[in-house]
C-alpha cells in the first residue's frame, strides 16, 4: 500500500508544470470558496447576533392565544401575571435575564404635526443589563427613574418628519384596553437608528410602566428570554416548554414559546440567500474541476500507455491501474485542497487587516463591515467537494487505462 | 524433459484495411522447462507476435498455446492476468521501467503485485539487483542509468519473482554490441544457474552464435528449429563482478 501510494504521489510531480496547473486551479476553487464561505458567514452570523441583542432574544414567550386569534382590544391577548412567569423562566440554568415588552401602535404629535408610530414598550435596566442594544445618532437611552418625566426613544425617520430634537417634547395618543382614547407626553431621550429606513420612520420606545398607564394594563405582550449562548437555545426551550405550561401558581394561560430562528423571518432569508449562492457557487467550482482534471488525467494516461501495458503484461490487476489513477486524482485532490485552505486563509487574515467596509444594501442606512471568518466547515466542504470532484473525473481516464490492450499499449510511441 | 510452452498450429491475423494479415500461420512449437531459446527471423516475420501470444498477452486467431500443461485460451481474463503474474516475466526492448521508480522499486514491483511483504520484497529486489551485477546502483533512477544498466534491472525485474517463463524481446535492440552481449550472457547464466527458461527474439546474427536453440521465421512460419552442436561461449565478464562469474546463484 506505501508503495502504491508512493508510485501515486510520485506520478503526480511527473510533469510539474501540468500538476501545478492543477493545483493552482484546485486550490483556487478551494480558496474561492472559503473567502466567500467565510464572509457569508461572518454575515449571517453577525446578523444572527444582531438580530438577538437588537431586541428578538433567544426566546421570546407568548399567551397561545396571542398566535391563534387577533386581539380585540390592546393587550387581552397579553400575558396577565407576567411576573411570575418571569420569575419560573428565570430560575432556569443559562437564562440570563427575561425582558418584559408590550408591543403597541398610536398617533405622536408635536402640537403641529401627528404621524403613526410602532411603539415598543420596554424595562430599561433589564434591556440594558442583557446587553440588548440600540444605534443612539444622538441623546442617551431611557431613563425609567420613578418620578422623572417619562422618556421616549425616536426613530431617525420619524425624528426627521416631526422635526424634533433630543430634549423636545412629544404627545402619543393611544387606544385603552378598554378602548378608550389616552395620551401621555414624553420627552424626547434619543434618536436612535434600526437599520432599516421603513421601520425608522415608525419607530418609537418608552419604558414599560408609561406604556402599560398609557394603555391601562397590567399586561405584557411578551416576554423576551436572554440566554449566555446562542447554542444553549434548543436546551433551554426544552426545558421551559414543559414547565410553563404545568398550570402553577397563578399562572392560568397557556403559554407558547419561540425560538429566535422562528421569529428572525429576514435573518432566513438571507441565510438561505446566503446558502443559495454559495451552493451554486460550490456547484461551478465542481464542474470546473471536473472537467478540467478529466483532460488532465487523460493527457496523463494517454503519456504513460507504454508503461501501463507493460504493468498490464507484468500481471497487474485491472483495478490496480484504476485504483492508481483514482489515488492520484485523490492525492492532486488533497494537495490541492491544502493549499487552498492555506492560501483562502492567509488571504481572510489579509483582508481582515485591511478593515473594509461595504456600502450599505438596499433599504439599510449603515455600511456592512467586510470580514472573512475561518469556519472549519467550510474548510472541510469544500476539501471534500475537488477530492470528489477530481476522483469522478478519473474514473474515465481510469477505465480507459485498464482497458488498454497490452500489444498495442506496449507499442505506443 | 515436461513441455513448458507448447504451440500447437497457432495462427494470429489483423485486420488491415478490410483484409486480413496473417502475422504467424500455423506455428507449432514445443520448449521444455530450462530451456534457453532465441526466435529470430528478420522484421514482420512474426517474432513479437509469437513472444505475445506466449506471453499470454495477445490471443491466437486459430490453435491454441499451452503453459505448463494449461490450455491460456481457455483462461478468463483474470486468469491469464495471475498467469502472467506468477509464471511470466517480460523483458523488453525498450526497457520499459517505471521511470518514477528507483532500480530497486522497479525490481519490487512484480512482488508488490503479487502481495509479497515490503521487507521480503526489498530483500529479494536486492538479490535480484545483485545477480545481475547492480546493487549498487539500487537508488538510482532509470534516467540516471546507461542503456545496459537499465536492460539489466528490467531483467531482474523479469526474474525477481522466480517465473518458470521469461519472455524478452529484442532484449538488445537498444544495446551496443558490449551490453548486449553482457546482457544475453547474463540471461544465459540465469538460466543455467536458476534453470530458468529463456525465450527471446533477436535478429542479430552476433547474439544467436551463444544460443544453443534457434527457431527461425519467416512470413510468419517456423522455417528452422536447429539446436546446437557445441557448447556456448561467454567470453566478456559482466561489469561489477570482480571474478568474472556471473552472480545468478544469489536469487533466493
Amino acid at each position: 500500500m506505501g508503495k502504491f501510494l508512493l508510485l501515486a504521489f510520485r506520478n503526480i510531480f511527473r510533469n510539474r508544470r501540468r500538476t501545478a496547473m492543477t493545483l493552482m486551479m484546485v486550490g483556487g476553487g478551494v480558496a474561492g470558496l472559503l473567502l466567500a464561505g467565510g464572509y457569508f458567514a461572518f454575515m449571517t452570523n453577525g446578523l444572527r447576533e444582531s438580530t438577538i441583542r437588537n431586541g428578538l432574544g433567544h426566546i421570546q414567550i407568548f399567551t397561545a392565544e396571542h398566535f391563534q386569534r387577533d386581539e380585540v382590544r390592546v393587550l387581552d391577548t397579553g400575558i396577565e401575571n407576567w411576573r411570575q412567569v418571569a420569575a419560573t423562566v428565570s430560575s432556569a440554568q443559562h437564562v440570563r435575564g427575561v425582558a418584559p415588552r408590550i408591543e403597541f401602535y398610536g398617533m405622536v404629535s408635536n402640537g403641529q404635526k401627528s404621524s403613526v408610530f410602532m411603539g415598543n414598550a420596554v424595562e430599561p435596566d433589564v434591556e440594558r443589563n442583557l446587553g440588548f442594544s440600540q444605534n443612539f445618532i444622538s441623546g442617551g437611552d431611557l431613563d425609567a427613574k420613578p418620578g422623572s418625566e417619562v422618556e421616549a426613544l425616536v426613530g431617525a425617520g420619524l425624528a426627521k418628519s416631526m422635526n424634533v430634537k433630543v430634549g423636545d417634547g412629544l404627545t402619543l395618543l393611544a387606544v385603552t384596553s378598554d378602548g378608550a382614547l389616552n395620551g401621555i407626553d414624553v420627552d424626547v431621550a434619543g434618536i436612535v437608528q434600526t437599520g432599516i429606513a421603513d421601520l425608522d420612520a415608525r419607530y418609537l420606545r418608552i419604558p414599560l410602566s408609561a406604556a402599560q398607564r398609557l394603555l391601562q394594563s397590567d399586561r405584557v405582550t411578551n416576554l423576551v428570554v436572554g440566554l449566555d449562548a446562542t447554542a444553549n437555545t434548543d436546551r433551554v426551550y426544552d426545558e421551559l416548554l414543559p414547565r410553563l405550561n404545568r398550570g402553577s401558581g397563578s399562572v392560568k394561560q397557556q403559554m407558547t414559546m419561540k425560538k429566535w430562528i422562528d421569529l428572525a423571518t429576514y435573518y432566513k432569508q438571507v441565510r438561505n440567500l446566503f446558502d443559495g449562492i454559495f451552493l451554486f457557487m460550490g456547484a461551478i467550482v465542481f464542474f470546473m474541476v471536473l472537467m478540467s482534471s478529466i483532460n488532465t488525467l487523460l493527457m496523463s494516461m494517454f503519456e504513460r500507455t507504454r508503461e501501463i501495458g507493460t504493468m498490464l503484461a507484468m500481471g497487474t490487476p485491472h483495478f490496480w491501474i484504476i485504483g492508481l489513477f483514482m489515488t492520484e486524482a485523490a492525492v492532486l485532490g488533497l494537495l490541492g485542497a491544502v493549499l487552498g485552505v492555506a492560501a483562502g486563509n492567509i488571504f481572510g487574515v489579509m483582508l481582515n487587516a485591511l478593515n473594509l467596509r461595504l456600502p450599505p444594501p438596499p433599504g439599510y442606512t449603515v455600511g456592512i463591515l467586510f470580514h472573512i471568518r475561518h469556519v472549519p466547515g467550510i474548510m472541510i466542504g469544500s476539501s471534500i467537494l475537488v477530492i470528489v470532484s477530481l476522483v469522478l473525473a478519473a474514473i474515465l481516464p481510469s477505465i480507459r487505462a485498464s482497458r488498454l490492450q497490452i500489444t498495442e499499449a506496449l507499442a505506443h510511441v | 524433459m515436461k513441455d513448458l510452452v507448447t504451440a500447437e498450429t497457432v495462427s494470429r491475423s489483423f485486420p488491415l484495411d478490410h483484409n486480413d494479415v496473417r502475422a504467424l500461420d500455423d506455428v507449432s512449437l514445443h520448449v521444455e522447462a530450462g530451456e534457453f531459446l532465441a526466435i529470430a527471423g528478420p522484421s514482420g516475420s512474426g517474432k513479437t507476435t509469437l513472444l505475445n501470444l506466449i506471453g499470454c498477452i495477445d490471443t491466437p486467431t486459430s490453435g491454441r498455446i499451452l503453459i505448463d500443461g494449461e490450455d491460456t485460451t481457455r483462461l478468463t481474463t483474470a486468469q491469464t492476468t495471475a498467469l502472467r503474474r506468477k509464471k511470466i516475466g517480460f523483458v523488453f526492448q525498450t526497457f520499459n521501467l517505471i521511470p518514477v521508480f528507483t532500480a530497486s522499486e522497479n525490481v519490487e514491483f512484480p512482488l508488490l503485485v503479487q502481495g509479497v511483504a515490503a521487507g521480503e520484497r526489498r530483500r529479494r529486489a536486492k538479490a535480484a539487483l545483485e545477480s545481475v551485477g547492480l546493487a549498487s546502483r539500487a537508488a538510482q533512477r532509470p534516467d540516471l542509468l546507461s542503456g545496459g544498466e537499465r536492460q539489466r534491472v528490467a531483467v531482474a525485474r523479469a526474474i525477481v519473482h522466480k517465473p518458470a517463463l521469461v519472455l524478452a524481446d529484442e532484449p538488445t535492440a537498444n544495446l551496443d554490441t558490449h551490453n548486449a552481449t553482457q546482457l544475453i550472457e547474463l540471461m544465459r547464466e540465469l538460466n543455467r544457474n536458476l534453470g530458468l527458461t529463456f525465450i527471446f527474439s533477436t535478429h542479430d546474427q552476433r547474439l544467436l552464435e551463444h544460443t544453443p536453440r534457434i527457431v527461425r521465421l519467416c512470413d510468419g512460419r517456423v522455417v528452422s528449429d536447429t539446436h546446437a552442436s557445441t557448447p556456448v561461449r561467454f567470453e566478456i565478464p559482466l561489469e561489477g563482478d570482480r571474478h568474472g562469474q556471473v552472480s545468478a546463484a544469489r536469487v533466493s
